[in-house]
């Protein structure tokens, strides 16, 4: 038998010894010279699966998108045409080089960006019905989303490829795995709101409206409702999003106006939001804390804050742990679970932190879709 | 579980790599062998690079959609009888379903949620 290194070598002749330096010296060559371009094909070949995933989660959404709004389209629209221009539309941030007033000019863009995305959907979806058009502009969002992502992870994608740069895949590799996640998630809650199924986010507006059940109900500031119930000789004001149709609303004008209308009498104001778990924790965990509990780019939050303090009201804050995708799809049962324990907390917080006689101010806040009132 | 085409590419890439490993175990076992050597050892890495690009770069399949579960519960506000069934388009929760099936009292939907599908 021969030593394995005569064996791999072979016979130790001159010529065994010349091709073994050859074949040492073409791989220290390949090594060195291809090490760059080796890792940067590897990187290069993880983007491009991610493309080609964001790409038919585009398409796929895209498609839901214009099979949704059909039944509702008038004859002889391009709505195919319509829909993809409209998965284009973009809104220019308020310039904060100078923070004065940015968040009224937000207000005023956010408020021009709603008013262009209902006028379109009235416009391509005349025979639906209030609901039915709300839905539909979340739909669009949702396919705006995944779309807006699609196109800029193939932008570094191509930029890289072009530029041959190595740290640009190596960046864009390395928050693949937290994009891919936005994008499915993105996508999953296209599916649920063309079903008007009611949503993980809608955790704050289930416990308000279980809180609401069966009281009159009137209406305050852009799609927001109000409700006075008593409990333990608590004036509460119970407000939330106008369901079932997937708004949100204006809860901080809302909570301004009922606050500026009772001249600041308000001993407490609780919030009740969805909120996002860290890894490690599970859904539907209610925790505590205080400030203004509200996800929105700003103006809203600002409000409540301004009101609270203007008036030195305590602002409870009630939360519900969950992940993204579990906010944006079907509520799961730990969360509507959890919703019940919430309506107890309330009561407990107004029993124990306030007076008989006083005037509570409860927000679900959060996407009504698929929770009535 | 693994679909086909995985599992195909699973076994050529495993079966690839043994068929290298014997290539590069046998030239050391038999003398015969000594001359090819080099020969043997280029299709063996030959063998185990196709294992490795079989494996890797054929790629994953997309990953297979969940059927999602979602439960409407009807109540009746008089006699508070409980009724499971299916989602159906248009139902949302404090919907009012009509009439209660057991004492005609009104009903309505209590609650909408999804439940995990169970693992196999």
């Amino acid at each position: 038998m021969l030593p394995i290194t005569q064996g791999l070598f072979g016979g130790g002749d001159m010529t065994s010894v010349v091709l073994n330096i050859v074949w040492m010296l073409l791989f220290f060559a390949v090594i060195i010279t291809f090490n760059q371009r080796l890792q940067l094909y590897s990187y290069q070949r993880n983007v491009e699966k991610a493309v080609t995933r964001l790409e038919e989660l585009a398409t796929k959404s895209k498609e839901d998108a214009i099979n949704s709004i059909k039944t509702f389209a008038p004859e002889g629209i391009d709505l195919r045409g319509n829909v993809s221009g409209f998965l284009e539309f973009f809104t220019i941030e308020p310039v904060s080089l100078d923070p004065f007033g940015v968040l009224k000019r937000l207000e005023h863009l956010l408020d021009i960006r709603r008013s262009r995305s209902v006028e379109f959907v009235s416009q391509i979806a005349p025979k639906a019905t209030k609901t039915e058009r709300e839905n539909i502009e979340v739909i669009l969002e949702a396919a705006t989303a995944v779309n807006y992502i699609y196109k800029v992870v193939r932008h570094f994608l191509l930029l890289g490829k072009k530029t041959k740069s190595l740290m640009i895949f190596v960046q864009l590799d390395m928050q693949l795995p937290m994009i891919m996640k936005q994008a499915e998630a993105y996508y999953a809650a296209q599916t649920t709101f063309t079903a008007g199924k009611p949503i993980g986010d809608g955790l704050g507006p289930l416990v308000a409206s279980k809180l609401m059940l069966g009281s009159p109900q009137k209406r305050i500031a852009e799609d927001i409702i109000y409700s006075e119930i008593e409990i333990e000789k608590r004036k509460v004001i119970v407000l939330k999003a106008e369901g079932p149709g997937g708004v949100v609303g204006k809860p901080g004008e809302a909570v301004r106006e009922l606050v500026e209308g009772l001249e600041g009498k308000v001993s407490r104001i609780i919030m009740i939001d969805a909120a996002s778990k860290l890894e490690g924790e599970n859904t539907g965990e209610v925790v505590e804390g205080v400030g203004a509990a509200i996800g929105d780019p700003g103006p809203e939050k600002y409000k409540i804050e301004e009101v609270a303090v203007k008036y030195k009201i305590p602002i409870d804050a009630i939360v519900c742990k969950m992940g993204l995708e579990e906010a944006l799809t079907t509520i799961k049962k730990e969360i509507v679970e959890a919703s019940d324990l919430i309506v107890e907390r309330v009561k407990k917080i107004i029993a124990e932190r306030t007076k008989e006689g006083d005037t509570v101010i409860v927000a679900g806040i959060g996407n009504t879709m698929g929770v009535g009132q | 579980m693994m679909p086909k085409t995985q599992k195909r590419n699973t076994m050529i890439s495993i079966i690839l790599t043994l068929i290298a490993f014997v290539l590069f175990i046998s030239i050391s076992i038999f003398e015969e062998l000594a001359e090819m050597s080099m020969m043997i050892m280029i299709i063996g890495v030959v063998l185990l690079a196709s294992s490795w690009a079989v494996y890797f770069l054929t790629g994953k399949p997309a990953p297979k959609e969940e059927v999602e579960n979602v439960i409407t519960v009807i109540a009746c506000r008089s006699c508070g009888q409980l009724e499971e069934r299916s989602f159906a388009q248009g139902d949302y929760i404090f919907k009012d379903m009509g009439q209660c099936k057991k004492c005609s009292g009104s009903s309505f939907i209590k609650s909408i949620y999804s439940v995990s599908p169970k693992k196999e």
